[in-house]
């Protein structure tokens, strides 16, 4: 009778590993060098967009303080090759933050930061970096990059006369790989009193999304807004959460933070963000999938499975591609130290159970993951390694082969 | 589930610097001279003052019910304000603070770094700068007295709190 137990446990986990593995990932490769002391890597910029992926190479883009004070960097690795070039510095001010990248074609990037308080746009190509150009005209952070077939979009946070706007700006890129911009527009004209936070956008051949932490409602709500192009208006901006908590007179919404935006399929969005509607458990993820390039949206979806009911989540981060997959990774410390999390739709329509790549958990803290998938399905995870949470840093990389059935 | 990651840094080692493109995104209650981690470290540590990290959330709900019923009390204020140095984090928010490591952080990364789940949370450090204990969520003014005498009257350098709310 126990063998008979063990046996039908065995099955279980056998069962359900097969159904949570829908990457193999390679060995780890190195970003960058060994931990060294007083040096620590970020991933924060808005959506975690950090690494993108051409058919020839892919991309990491990180701040780091490696030269004394914060700066960005980036690093490539040619594919099939199974090593990063040595970081390419990226910004050239006083300090500089929060990254973003997007893939182009003839294996160029597209790369945006936020430096002394401005945001700039750059593009990385085989000769190298070209000239930086500015977005903002006031103090400006938070800037996230997306494109479709070469057509380049920005937005951005901007405080002009005391008022926060989001923008979102059309690029074009000039043949000295340097982008022009051709129009910018605020995604609502009168700005707000209130503070916006990390704004992030997506595009697909359906158009232009953006979605973002508001907090004019006296709580933090995330709000999305859709263009069909640059040459019209963005819509009035939708609610993407659709739970407020109502426990007593003085609630007026759990916290929810940290959106991330994903396009997949012909004109599709994926969102991801970290939702407190479970209360004293902390962060869940959450989820919805929008049609229309973010026009509709559709119900809130729980992401994480039931073992991490009780847990909260960091981080999330999502990535799709034109074949319709998606999937969204995150961090959270359910075995004490962080490790990286991933979850994608089953066959049934559900999403997996919750799934840590060997590569990126065990022992020390594995977090602040950043996501692609190409047009094969293949995953490209890229994250942050310490020893403890407090320890020196360093960025790994590892390539996850899409499961045959 | 609260882990106390925060309780392993010393208080020199937390803030020095913070850098922000924005205004204050926090909430912290009227009437209380609440500071940047920033200001509330370096003050703290010039002038041998206990503190009071205050981590909230804008918009969250059991930390306006505290502003409300808690923070408006008169004795709580004279304490509070007289007597300890107050800093207060927005678990959400995007601004950036720096680490005497040299790390610069958000105050959100640092909150979940210090595996802060729910707001608030409040963490009482010594006039040596030694983190001593952590509540979270709602506390009465009595609770609020009781951890504040705890450390004006050093008894923790004798008896853990649970004793000393035990013998009152």
């Amino acid at each position: 009778m126990k063998l008979r137990l063990t046996g039908f446990w065995l099955l279980l986990i056998i069962f359900q590993s097969q159904a949570s593995d829908h990457w193999v990932f390679d060995s780890r490769s190195a970003v960058t060098g060994a931990a060294t002391d007083r040096v620590y890597h970020h991933l924060d910029g808005p959506g975690r967009k950090h690494i993108a992926v051409t058919e020839q190479s892919v991309a990491a883009v990180w701040e780091d303080n490696s030269s004394q004070t914060p700066q960005i960097y980036v690093a490539l690795q040619s594919l099939p090759s199974d090593s990063f070039t040595a970081a390419l510095q990226v910004s050239n001010g006083g300090e500089a933050y929060e990254p973003s990248i997007d893939a182009l074609s003839n294996n160029r990037f597209a790369l945006a930061f936020e430096q002394d308080a401005s945001v700039f746009v750059r593009i990385l190509s085989t000769e190298g970096l070209g000239e930086p150009t500015r977005l903002s005209q006031q103090a400006a952070s938070h800037v996230s990059i997306t494109s479709f077939s070469d057509q380049v979009f920005a937005s951005w946070r901007e405080r002009d006369s005391g008022r926060w706007f989001l923008k979102v700006a059309a690029l074009r890129i000039e043949a000295s790989n340097r982008f022009i911009v051709e129009s910018v527009q605020s995604v609502e004209a009168d700005g707000l009193e209130t503070p916006l936070l990390f704004p992030v956008i997506a595009v697909n051949a359906a158009g232009l999304c953006v979605a973002w932490e508001d907090r004019r409602a006296g709580h933090t709500r995330l709000l999305v807004s859709h263009s069909a192009d640059m040459s019209k208006p963005f819509n009035a901006p939708q609610s993407l959460n659709e739970f407020y908590s109502d426990r007593n007179e003085y609630d007026k919404g759990n916290g929810v933070t940290r959106v991330s935006l994903a396009s997949f399929g012909e004109d599709e969005i994926l969102a991801a963000w970290m939702d407190k509607r479970r209360g004293g458990n902390g962060y869940g993820i959450f989820a919805a999938l929008g049609a229309d390039a973010g026009e509709n949206f559709g119900p809130n979806e729980k992401v994480h499975g039931e073992e991490g009911d009780r847990q909260p989540h960091y981080n999330p981060a999502t990535a799709g591609n034109q074949a319709g997959d998606f999937v969204i990774a995150w961090d959270d410390f359910r075995r004490a130290d962080s490790d990286i999390w991933i979850s994608t739709y089953s066959s049934d329509l559900e999403w997996s159970q919750d799934h840590a790549p060997s590569v990126a958990s065990g022992s020390g803290e594995q977090s602040h993951p950043s996501i692609a998938l190409d047009d094969q399905g293949n995953l490209h995870l890229l994250w942050i390694e310490r020893s403890q949470q407090d320890s020196p840093s360093r960025l790994w990389y590892s390539l996850g082969r899409p499961q045959k059935p | 589930m609260l882990h106390s990651s925060l309780f392993r840094l010393p208080l020199a080692c937390i803030v020095l610097l913070s850098l922000s493109v924005g205004t204050l995104l926090a909430a912290p209650p009227e009437g209380y001279r609440f500071l940047s981690l920033t200001e509330a470290t370096q003050l703290a540590s010039s002038e041998n003052k206990p503190m009071l990290l205050y981590f909230g959330r804008y918009g969250c709900s059991t930390c306006r019910k505290m502003h409300a019923e808690v923070f408006n009390d008169a004795s709580l204020n004279a304490k509070l304000n007289g007597a300890f140095v107050l800093a207060y984090v927005d678990t959400e928010s995007g601004n950036r603070i720096s680490l005497a490591n040299g790390e610069r952080i958000t105050e959100m990364q640092f909150s979940s770094r210090s595996r802060i789940i729910g707001t608030p949370t409040f963490i009482f450090f010594s006039p040596e700068q030694k983190p001593l204990f952590k509540k979270a969520g709602f506390q009465t003014v009595a609770q609020m007295n009781q951890y504040g005498d705890y450390i004006l009257e050093k008894h923790y350098q004798s008896m853990p709190l649970n004793e000393f709310i035990a013998r009152q």
